[in-house]
């Protein structure tokens, strides 16, 4: 019996020996992107000596809700934190701090202002609307691809014609993921609406007259086509996403309905096509099929709960983000995104940014609406599946769609 | 005529002997033939994968070893892999003896105490996880602020897998180990303690053995409490770590995900391997003592 | 030593079992009475304040019916999946302690799925499914190939089933190993004296004494079909349109994609408690009668 406790108190100090070092500052960081979480590690230790912190990036691909709620439970928030801008409204109000006083909100148009607080800087602006490969297209049709001559739909079908003609059996792919179905194709129709909050209320009210609606009706023609074009057309709801990237990527189909995080993929794998993005064709002439949807993305608040130098040490980061040129070739050069920080004016690296940065640059961007209640995406999504799968006609997916705004709950802002 | 009538046996165990054969090399191919499709396109770059998942070399950008190294960088192999090695172990170690222990005493005394834990044990087997998940963080990290320390997983994984643990012990100690052996024992002058280490322990070999490579195997794989109770980077383990190539939006870097799913599974196949040349010895010696 | 003083039991109880009584209660018992307590909270998951609202996320429990639909599913599938994962499991065992030509290799062979996480196993097997039966379906041309399974609510519960038992079949195979091979050669060796031949010997003699390894497999397997999650999430999403969403996942997502972590709870421990009565009674049916050796 001796022995055995011996045994086992020599196990527990070997094991709690293993404690961890705490060094100058320690900044933790969440990141919510994953595709630039290896960026961000690589630049931890070199930004920790600059600044003399002790930076560390964790992410998780659990929802990000999950995850903050069990850091919050185990008193253990991080410091700084970057979320998706819908989680800022519930976090920030009681965990959050102001970030007038930094240099970054002072250098931007995107930060999110709460109750008269600067609740949120943005890690970089992300925008939405149909990627194409131009390459593929110009081989086919043998001329130059200029997306703003396909603004309408009609434009966009001729085209889409005349690569079926030219050998691309179906040009088009289409993501059946939920949150691109639901938070992205979906939503846009409540964003290009003139006053999207009004709209949304009625919605609530069961007064959207959802089948009616000229928006719904005009991106759900766009949609029509899309289905009809799609290469995944006999099993639509299972387009496998990283198939659906390659054959973006390498011209075997021309356009995907997807947004600049596309690019992680797409990078992936390595041909050679030249890419870019462009607003959804519609059959309209108000503007919107000329714009991308989108705005501020990936936000920073930081903890109200740690100490004071932690905060000091969080801000310095941002400012840093924002305004400093090695911070600024990190966000633009290193994770390839476009700066929502009006000192920065570096080109950015990827493609699908430079269009990005290229519409914001120009005012046309359609802001994100970004308070669809926490169920949207799982419940519309499936919706959207069905229409995508052929499962209901236009009708029942209004109809579906009423039934849930009815008294659905907006996140509170 | 008896002997004639025993050749006839023998052949025909012979015939069915080879077509289970047949039947259990289909299986085997069935069953492998994920792996398969791991271990080809571990070798591919991601394009190859996506595009050709059966081609053995990926037409675009050929064969490729490119996606261990890349993969172990990334992931920081080495040093997850310590810290894998030292939780499983420990835990596995600690389970075994805790459960063993505890089996003993509940299967052979009708006390209250052991009917309760015993129900208790059984009922916490079906309990969701996601149930506990938000008061142990409140408790551990919250209250008692024991976060972020290997002993304090290697304690949880121990209490989370005692329950399945001791349940397998008690119904190996109810079948496999007479009463009579134990009553001899006695006699001999043996506690109970003594009893247990000397007869009763040993004898449980076979069960051993698939308890821990059972347990070993859940604690190797475990994502969800590590991921929990580890968040400093420097006490990683492999499964926390191999998150990085996921994308939370289901679009992952295939390439590093199956370059560190075989990574990841060596070790514990390897354990397996020595294992079960364990389990049938445990058992063959167990039969001659018994 | 007097054997049926309290002193004595208590004193053996804490030798033998305290170790273990104190960690199981320690992360199991503790953190689910204060998990019940949360179910009579309103807490959204993250705020600092968990006002007490009584019963009312069981009202809300009870009348969320999508919650009932993924009970109903989840079911069905463990109905499915652990009678087909001991049927192939103990035909499995049956095959590799016959003594035929190389079964520690085919041991090996089967348990291997088990190697690998439940995380990661999702993602290899969405690979199978999606690329590589469709890969070999356009190839060969074979038409129920071409189209991955996922794609359809009945061929996503198939998968989720041939899933399962892949991965749980080469587990209860080696409890069942275990089980054939404690059973004393000499027993065997007595029937076929007596003129048994070898497959009456296996029913007659060895599957009756197997019944713990029955009850302890079957029980295995209908908890880890209830509580399945992890393939549920990487596998199927849930998809195609919600239709594969099991109770664990329901209750995931109520607790935190919609922030009713109070309701989450409270259908978290009604699907505990469901399955609790469900697996108990298997258990206590089982060993009514238990041939012990």
């Amino acid at each position: 019996m001796k022995k055995f406790i011996t045994a086992i108190a020599t196990v527990t100090a070997a094991a709690l020996a293993v404690t961890p070092v705490m060094a100058a500052t320690d900044l933790t960081v969440f990141n919510s992107k994953s595709e630039i979480q290896t960026q961000f590690e690589e630049e931890a230790p070199v930004y920790s000596e600059a600044a003399g912190v002790n930076m560390e990036v964790a992410m998780s691909n659990d929802p990000v809700i999950t995850h903050m709620g069990t850091r919050y439970a185990s008193n253990n928030p991080y410091v700084l934190s970057m979320v998706d801008a819908k989680d800022i409204y519930s976090l920030t109000p009681e965990h959050g701090i102001d970030l007038a006083d930094t240099k970054a909100a002072a250098d931007t148009d995107y930060a999110i202002e709460i109750d008269g607080k600067v609740a949120a800087l943005p890690f970089c602006i992300e925008a939405r609307g149909i990627m194409y490969n131009k390459t593929a297209i110009e081989d086919i049709t043998g001329e130059e691809f200029n997306p703003a001559d396909y603004a309408t739909l009609d434009a966009f079908k001729e085209l889409l014609d005349k690569l079926v003609d030219g050998g691309m059996d179906a040009p088009v792919a289409i993501m059946k993921e939920d949150w691109s179905l639901a938070a992205h194709y979906l939503a846009q129709w409540v964003e290009e609406q003139e006053d999207p909050e009004a709209y949304v209320e009625q919605l609530v009210a069961g007064e959207g007259d959802i089948i009616n609606n000229e928006k719904f009706n005009s991106l759900m023609d766009t949609f029509d086509v899309l289905m009809e074009y799609n290469y995944a057309k006999d099993a639509a709801v299972n387009a496998d996403r990283n198939k659906s990237e390659d054959m973006l990527a390498w011209g075997d189909v021309a356009f995907m309905f997807g947004g600049n995080w596309d690019w992680s993929l797409i990078v992936q794998s390595e041909s050679d096509s030249e890419m870019g993005m462009m607003p959804v064709p519609q059959n309209t002439d108000d503007g919107t099929n000329e714009k991308l949807v989108g705005g501020g993305s990936k936000y920073f608040f930081i903890d109200s709960s740690v100490s004071e130098e932690q905060q000091q040490a969080a801000k310095d980061f941002l400012d840093w983000m924002a305004t400093d040129p090695d911070g600024q070739d990190f966000v633009s050069n290193t994770c390839a995104l476009a700066s929502p920080y009006k000192s920065n004016t570096l080109d950015v690296s990827d493609p699908l940014s430079v269009s990005v940065k290229a519409f914001a640059d120009a005012g046309n961007l359609i802001n994100n609406y970004n308070f669809f209640p926490d169920d949207h995406i799982t419940k519309c999504g499936a919706t959207m599946q069905k229409y995508l799968g052929g499962e209901i006609d236009r009708e029942e997916l209004a109809n579906e769609l009423t039934e849930y705004w009815k008294g659905a709950a907006v996140i509170e802002h | 005529m008896y002997e004639l009538e025993n050749a006839q046996a023998a052949r025909r165990r012979k015939i069915v002997n080879v077509i289970m054969w047949v039947v259990l090399l289909v299986l085997f191919i069935a069953f492998i033939f994920p792996f398969i499709m791991a271990l080809i396109n571990a070798f591919k770059a991601n394009t190859d994968i996506n595009r050709f998942p059966l081609a053995l070399i990926g037409p675009r950008k050929g064969f490729i070893t490119s996606n261990f190294p890349t993969a172990m960088e990334k992931m920081n192999f080495w040093g997850v892999f310590g810290n894998s090695v030292i939780i499983t172990v420990s835990a596995t170690v600690l389970t075994l003896l805790f459960s063993g222990m505890c089996a003993f005493v509940v299967t052979r005394n009708n006390w209250v105490a052991c009917r309760l834990i015993f129900a208790l044990m059984i009922a916490s087997m079906v309990i969701p996880f996601q149930v506990l998940m938000i008061p142990i963080v409140s408790i551990y990290g919250g209250t008692l602020n024991v976060l972020n320390h290997r002993l304090t997983l290697i304690l949880m994984h121990t209490g989370f897998s005692v329950s399945m643990a001791t349940f397998m012990y008690s119904g190996a100690i109810k079948t496999n180990i007479p009463l009579e052996l134990e009553e001899a024992a006695l006699i001999d002058g043996c506690t109970r303690w003594q009893t247990y280490w000397k007869v009763v322990y040993p004898l449980l070999g076979p069960t051993t053995a698939t308890v821990a490579i059972i347990d070993a195997m859940a604690f190797w794989n475990d994502y969800l409490l590590p991921s929990l109770v580890l968040t400093n980077k420097p006490l990683y383990t492999i499964p926390i770590a191999t998150q990085i190539f996921y994308g939370s939006m289901g679009g992952s870097d295939m390439g590093c995900v199956l370059a560190a799913l075989i990574l990841a599974m060596l070790p514990i196949l390897i354990l397996y391997l020595v294992m079960q040349k364990y389990i049938v010895e445990g058992v063959t010696s167990g039969a001659v003592k018994g | 030593m007097k054997r049926n003083t309290m002193s004595y039991k208590i004193r053996q109880y804490l030798m033998f079992a305290g170790p273990a009584t104190i960690l199981f209660c320690g992360v199991v018992v503790i953190p689910l009475v204060y998990g019940f307590y949360l179910t009579f909270t309103s807490w959204d998951g993250i705020s600092k304040s968990k006002p007490f609202v009584g019963i009312t996320n069981y009202i809300a429990a009870f009348g969320d019916g999508a919650f009932w639909v993924a009970m109903g599913r989840t079911l069905i599938y463990s109905a499915i999946a652990v009678i087909l994962v001991n049927v192939m499991a103990f035909l499995l065992a049956y095959m590799v302690t016959r003594g035929i030509k190389g079964q520690n290799f085919f041991r090996a062979g089967f348990f291997i799925p088990n190697l690998i996480g439940g995380i990661v196993l999702g993602y290899v097997w969405k690979f199978v499914f999606n690329s590589a039966f469709v890969a070999i379906g356009e190839n060969l041309n074979i038409g129920f190939l071409k189209n991955s399974w996922l794609g359809t609510p009945s061929g996503a519960m198939a998968c989720m089933i041939i899933v399962a038992v892949w991965q749980y079949a080469g587990y209860m195979m080696l409890i069942y190993v275990a089980g054939f091979m404690s059973v004393s050669k000499s027993l065997i060796e007595a029937a076929q004296i007596d003129g048994c031949t070898q497959s009456q010997a296996t029913w007659k003699v060895i599957v009756p004494l197997m019944r713990s390894s029955f009850v302890q497999c079957i029980f295995l397997t209908i908890t880890r079909c209830f509580m399945v999650y992890d393939v549920n999430l990487t596998l199927t999403e849930g998809g195609p349109f919600n239709s594969s969403v099991m109770a664990a996942m329901h209750v995931y997502r109520t607790a935190f994609t919609e922030h009713a972590y109070g309701t989450g709870q409270a259908e978290a421990l009604i699907l505990f408690i469901v399955c609790a009565i469900v697996g108990v009674t298997q258990v206590y049916i089982g060993r009514k009668g238990e041939v012990s050796a």
